[in-house]
């Protein structure tokens, strides 16, 4: 029984030591941002063209699997959503309304950062993981690079600016291919489908704050988990897994979170 | 002798498995000591000590008069232009050309533009016979090559220590003896100027040619410090099996 315990609590302690430390590598974060961003120094920061590499690899390289992921998507949901209602009401008329407000303020910017959490948060901590455990982390603090700066900020900052990108992208393919399959397969007018009059300017604030906050969770997360692999090869799988379900569910717990404060703050009217 | 380099009574713990049990040590200026035991022993985590990469549970460490133990991160900074690292692995960065890797230090603790810090870094590939490839990316060369190349930009900031962790492992015996030429060498030259060389290693043909004292550690402790001539000769069981690497006799290895 005294085991028992014993594990548990050491369990609990890692786990809090481990909050921390990921709270401590966010605050390091925005530090190495205020040094790259504001302060410029002549000789900090991420090396040149390392912002423009990690966006390419973040934004490029994920757009066709955004693409592909959230068309599908789009059609299943709406297609569900048409079938429902032929059985029930038969009258499609506010289902292209209802499929934009929840696209726009949820289901865009959730999918995208759920797609992008496990196409680039499996990059990055694989990365990083791999420096970690040859000791390169180790020779760049050795050089007076502060390891933050170089290896979190520029994929920091990618990260939020192409999930916000990719996010916009996204929502538009997937209504795009819902509004398809309501004409193709339950004859509803484009015109009535696309109508956006039912959007406000809170819910497009929804998008863009989930996909800063989905943007900055992903690589801080993942990086958090690459420079705390340990050993070799499997230490930087277990950081890749580990980063993968992390940056999940952040994503996950910070919709829930901005969800329901939005919910609080609008009085429910959202 | 004078001590420039000190540790006392260090210990370190993993996880709560004790790896240094309480190692006292003192490295004069200007000496090149290697630090030799079998795998796991603590060799590297030591030299890691030394340079703030690791912290110390207990005990306290030493560099020219200073308490170095307590520093914070911040604090480490400027003293890592001092205290060199050669690391096991090259940890050369792959995305960089070798120019660009020697350069980097020179850059960001050196206060140099990049192009000073480029004119500095082909000189420094030079002087361990690399300039010809300083071009070239780290996936582009021999082992033998990428450690030269990690030397040189670990000697870029001129420090006065270097702490080579197992720098002639995985190579071939030719690149191995270069390696070894290049270290008495470079604190050969160095000493002149009070630069001292700390070298993680177990092996031998380095160990008796290069070597101005060994330090032999065994179960988290300095088990005996002498020069390597007579440290090959020592009488004690221990110290006697490790030197003639047989595998019968009284040292515990962990995991055999």
């Amino acid at each position: 029984m005294s085991g028992f315990v014993e594990r548990t609590g050491a369990a609990a302690l890692g786990n809090l030591r481990a909050a921390r430390d990921l709270w401590l590598l966010f605050v390091s974060t925005i530090a190495g941002l205020w040094r790259a961003l504001v302060r410029r120094r002549r000789h900090a920061g991420p090396p040149r063209g390392e912002i423009g590499r990690q966006m390419f690899h973040i934004g490029n390289r994920s757009l066709v699997f955004v693409i592909v992921t959230l068309g599908f998507i789009g059609m299943v949901v709406t297609f569900e959503a048409c079938l429902q209602l032929s059985r029930v009401t038969g009258d499609y008329s506010t289902v292209g309304g209802q499929m934009i407000r929840l696209v726009i303020s949820d289901f865009g910017p959730t999918l995208t950062a759920m797609m992008l959490a496990t196409r680039v948060g499996a990059g990055i901590a694989a990365e990083i993981g791999s420096m970690k455990v040859t000791d390169q982390v180790d020779a760049l603090r050795m050089s007076g690079v502060l390891p933050v700066d170089y290896l979190i900020v520029p994929r920091f900052i990618a990260s939020v600016v192409m999930t916000l990108v990719l996010t916009v992208i996204g929502t538009v393919v997937m209504f795009g291919a819902g509004g398809l399959t309501a004409w193709r397969s339950f004859a509803v007018n484009p015109s009535l489908f696309f109508d956006i009059g039912l959007v406000r300017p809170r819910h497009v604030a929804m998008l863009v704050l989930k996909a800063v906050a989905f943007g900055a969770a992903i690589p801080i997360v993942s990086g958090f988990c690459g420079l705390r692999a340990r050993g070799s090869s499997e230490g930087v799988g277990w950081a890749t897994t580990a980063a993968v379900v992390g940056s999940s569910f952040a994503v996950i717990a910070l919709d829930f979170v901005i969800s329901a404060a939005a919910l609080w703050v609008t009085g429910g009217d959202l | 002798m004078t001590a420039y380099i000190e540790l006392r009574g260090v210990t370190k713990a993993f996880g709560g498995a004790p790896v240094l049990r309480g190692i006292d040590l003192t490295v004069a200026r200007g000496e090149i000591l290697y630090v030799i035991g079998t795998s796991g022993v603590g060799k590297s985590v030591t030299i890691k000590l030394l340079v703030g990469l690791l912290r110390v549970d207990a005990g306290e460490i030493w560099f020219d008069g200073a308490r170095i133990d307590s520093l914070s991160e911040r604090q480490y900074a400027p003293l890592r232009k001092r205290l060199g690292m050669v690391f096991q692995s090259s940890t050369l960065f792959d995305s960089m050309t070798l120019a660009e890797n020697v350069a980097l230090p020179l850059r960001l603790h050196g206060g140099l533009s990049a192009r000073a810090a480029d004119t500095e870094a082909r000189k420094r590939l030079a002087q361990v016979y690399m300039e010809a490839e300083a071009d070239r990316y780290p996936a582009e060369i021999s082992d033998g090559m990428r450690k030269r190349a990690a030397i040189a930009r670990t000697l870029a900031l001129e420090p006065e220590v270097v702490l080579f962790d197992e720098p002639t492992t995985g190579l071939d015996p030719v690149s191995a003896r270069r390696i070894d030429r290049l270290i008495r060498e470079l604190a050969g030259s160095a000493s002149a100027r009070g630069i001292t060389a700390i070298v993680v290693s177990h092996d031998l043909p380095s160990i008796l040619g290069v070597a101005d004292r060994v330090a032999f550690l065994y179960q988290g402790r300095v088990h005996a410090v002498a020069t390597p001539r007579i440290l090959q000769a020592s009488p004690d069981p221990v110290v006697r099996q490790f030197m003639s690497g047989q595998s019968n006799g009284p040292m515990e290895t962990p995991g055999f």
